[in-house]
């Protein structure tokens, strides 16, 4: 979802307030977000974290 | 220049206060050794200069990144667990040597309360 909207890990991490590394973990299916932060990737990509989660699996 | 943040000043900060206070113990014990301070004071400076090139130790520094910092709960953890570890053997080599098992008994009595402090503590937070 993050690379069809041309955005980088490390934009994205900025934008959510985390590192890279934790963009990087969490799309390698290395680290569970907490729910605050799934809250949030869902209001940035403006979609519902079932389907950011969905999508990558 | 971004002005850092009091979180990242203070590991920084406090391990320049540890080497002060390495400084002023020794020197109330009749010994004038700076090193305690210069290895604190360097390892200060190690870390202020790697934050700019880490995204790790920036992380450690800020406290920003959840997940950094669920890092450092576990590694803490594992330190903790592995002082103790260590207390538990020279406790037991103590007593074998026909000791007291001073001063490890009282460090691993002091270990065992502050994990039940901690667990009511956390308990009662929710």
């Amino acid at each position: 979802m993050r690379a069809t909207r041309g955005i980088s890990q490390a934009e994205l991490g900025h934008a959510l307030g985390v590192s890279r590394q934790t963009i990087n973990s969490i799309e390698a299916g290395r680290y569970l977000p907490s729910l605050p932060l799934a809250l949030a990737m869902g209001r940035f990509f403006g979609a519902a974290v079932e389907e950011i989660f969905h999508a990558d699996a | 220049m971004r002005t850092p943040s009091a979180a990242e000043l203070t590991v920084p900060a406090v391990a320049v206060a540890g080497g002060v206070v390495y400084l002023v113990a020794g020197l109330i014990g009749g010994q004038t050794w700076v090193g305690g301070l210069v290895v604190m004071v360097a390892f200060a400076a190690v870390l202020w200069l790697v934050r700019r090139r880490s995204e790790t130790v920036k992380g450690l520094l800020d406290r920003r990144d959840e997940r950094i910092n669920t890092i450092d709960l576990k590694a803490t953890a594992f330190a903790g667990g592995a002082v103790l570890a260590a207390l538990i053997v020279a406790f037991a080599i103590s007593i074998a040597r026909g000791g007291s098992g001073a001063p490890y008994d009282w460090l691993l009595g002091l270990g065992g309360l502050a994990y039940i402090v901690a667990v009511v503590v956390l308990r009662l937070r929710g």
